[in-house]
């Protein structure tokens, strides 16, 4: 792949700080991400998928090793430009206060406003055209309450669009949905990662989608992880050893 | 929303000159203006303080029935008051005016901030909202009793500045009070517009706030210290007063169906004080000879409030 890199993990060991002793979920880790395409990330319940989607996006520290987003040292960039690089969609949910769908989309566009986060028509488009490539236009000003699991999903992708990021991650978006509003999100992810030319990765359970709609599976086991591309596997038969080596031992 | 912030102007005033319409026909001015206006000042600063510390406390925890008051928080500024008028008397420096009061404010700031942070640490052990109260519940009947416990041991004059003070009044606060007052509400008002940004971010969760690029830890270190300020400033001067803090955000969102909290800040500033001056009115004309603690009204206007908002919604 002649492509730009934009993540890179390099030696790295993730995991928790408590207590001052380290809790290490994955050890040595390297991997490197590229623009414009889609990877999911399979392995089994507490592997750490979302240690590792943590712990590229900021959230959370690496233990040793240092991870780089589009060749520049993570430690280097502040929490307002790394913002501005990656977007995050987690599992958590968000609710009350009268937030409405169309308050959570535009907070997306909160790295670029004022102290004050006044919303000018710059920005007001950008939320706009989040909105129109998610289809929420009609739900936008339900309470995020009122929206359905599918559609706070998708709430929350738009959200993330809208912070206008190269980079997405993704936290198990397909969880709790119905099989049709998952492919909906798949086929939306799809098309932003090849439309817009964003790195997209997606921690999911969901094997069939992932190896349908992703360029590349990263696969973590207890061994370590593994870049596997889903085109070469599915074209050389090794989409077999795939199904039948690994992903059997994960599932 | 124009509208809305017009009639909270209204309301505002309206509470205002009630109060001193009543006094202006059988007093003369200097009650007037050492006693009258003093208090009506009081009340707008304490009802906003009040209402923009609950407004604050409501964010950081993610919890739409936080409030200084019930979380203890208050509770906590009122018993180092105590220990401070009551150990007061032994320091020399005390009987210099302005040490003595901003020894007391201080030590109001203290109180109501350590309450704080162990809430907040209490808060990540556990997940439920009405757990919370509880636990807020159990630390004000604490610092209640070790209150009592220093009363029993303190001559009567402290004690009696002290149970005076602590029925909760607005009545205490005189002229050069204000002056120390007033210069503190306004820092800690203005700083609060430095965190206009992170307290939108913070509803959101912490997760996604650190991914909008808001420094999490950090800024609620800085908005925990600004609600204990205000709680603090204000239990130092008037006492304890319930159901403000609780009450009136509640109010707010349910008037200005917004998430903005530049909105909530606005509305609960209006809100709080005109509630609070509205409240003072109360207690002054139910009795004419008498006037009843502002507590009690607080209290007969707050608590059915929040069972009632509790009960007839259901999303926050």
């Amino acid at each position: 792949m002649n492509q730009t890199e934009c993540i890179s993990i390099k030696n790295a060991d993730l995991g928790y700080i408590k207590n001052n002793s380290h809790l290490t979920v994955l050890k040595n880790i390297n991997a490197s991400f590229f623009m414009g395409e889609m990877v999911g990330i399979v392995g089994i319940n507490g592997i750490g998928k979302s240690t590792l989607l943590k712990s590229i996006s900021g959230l959370i520290l690496p233990l040793t090793g240092e991870i780089f987003i589009n060749q520049r040292p993570r430690k280097q960039m502040s929490l307002l430009e790394l913002s501005q690089q990656i977007s995050v969609v987690l599992t958590e949910k968000i609710e009350g206060f009268n937030l409405t769908a169309y308050d959570i989309v535009a907070s997306g566009q909160m790295p670029y406003s004022n102290s004050f986060n006044q919303l000018f028509n710059n920005h007001k488009a950008y939320i706009n055209e989040a909105i129109k490539a998610c289809n929420l236009s009609d739900h936008i000003n339900k309470l995020s309450s009122e929206l359905s699991d599918g559609l706070f999903q998708k709430t929350i992708i738009a959200k993330a669009l809208a912070q206008q990021t190269p980079i997405m991650l993704l936290d198990e978006p397909s969880a709790f949905l119905d099989y049709a509003s998952k492919h909906d999100i798949f086929i939306l992810l799809k098309k932003l990662s090849e439309e817009k030319n964003k790195c997209i990765l997606i921690s999911s359970h969901d094997l069939d989608l992932l190896l349908k709609y992703c360029n590349r599976l990263l696969i973590i086991s207890e061994n370590g992880c593994e870049l596997i591309s889903t085109k070469i596997a599915k074209e050389n038969k090794s989409f077999q050893i795939i199904s039948g080596g690994h992903i059997q031992q994960y599932y | 929303m124009l509208f809305f912030l017009a009639s909270c102007f209204l309301s505002l005033w309206y509470g205002g000159s009630e109060d001193l319409n009543n006094q202006i026909t059988f007093t003369n001015n200097f009650i007037f203006w050492q006693i009258r206006v003093p208090k009506s000042i009081t009340a707008i600063l304490a009802g906003s303080s009040l209402a923009l510390s609950g407004l604050i406390l409501q964010i950081i925890f993610r919890n739409p029935l936080a409030g200084p008051y019930v979380l203890g928080i208050s509770s906590g500024a009122s018993l180092m008051v105590a220990a401070s008028i009551l150990a007061g008397s032994s320091f020399s420096f005390m009987t210099n005016y302005f040490y003595g009061k901003g020894f007391i404010v201080l030590s109001a700031i203290t109180g109501s901030f350590i309450v704080t942070i162990l809430i907040l640490f209490i808060s990540k052990k556990i997940s439920s909202n009405v757990i919370l109260l509880l636990i807020g519940l159990m630390i004000s009947q604490i610092c209640g009793a070790i209150q009592t416990s220093l009363e029993y041991f303190s001559d009567s004059n402290s004690l009696k500045t002290f149970v005076v003070w602590g029925m909760g009044s607005l009545a205490n606060t005189n002229l050069s009070d204000l002056t120390i007052y007033l210069p503190f509400y306004f820092i800690f008002m203005l700083s609060i517009l430095f965190f206009i940004k992170p307290l939108n971010a913070m509803l959101l969760g912490e997760n996604y706030a650190t991914n909008l690029g808001i420094n999490f830890y950090k800024n609620r270190f800085y908005l925990i210290l600004i609600s204990s300020a205000l709680t603090g400033l204000t239990t130092a001067f008037c006492g304890p007063i319930a159901f403000i803090g609780i009450a009136i955000p509640i109010v707010s969102r349910l008037i200005f169906k917004t998430s903005k909290q530049q909105v909530h800040l606005f509305s609960c500033i209006l809100i709080g004080s005109s509630t609070l001056l509205i409240s003072d009115a109360i207690s002054n004309s139910i009795f004419n000879s008498i006037s009843l603690p502002i507590n009690m009204i607080t209290t007969f206007i707050g608590a059915p409030l929040v069972i009632y908002l509790m009960f007839k919604t259901k999303h926050w």
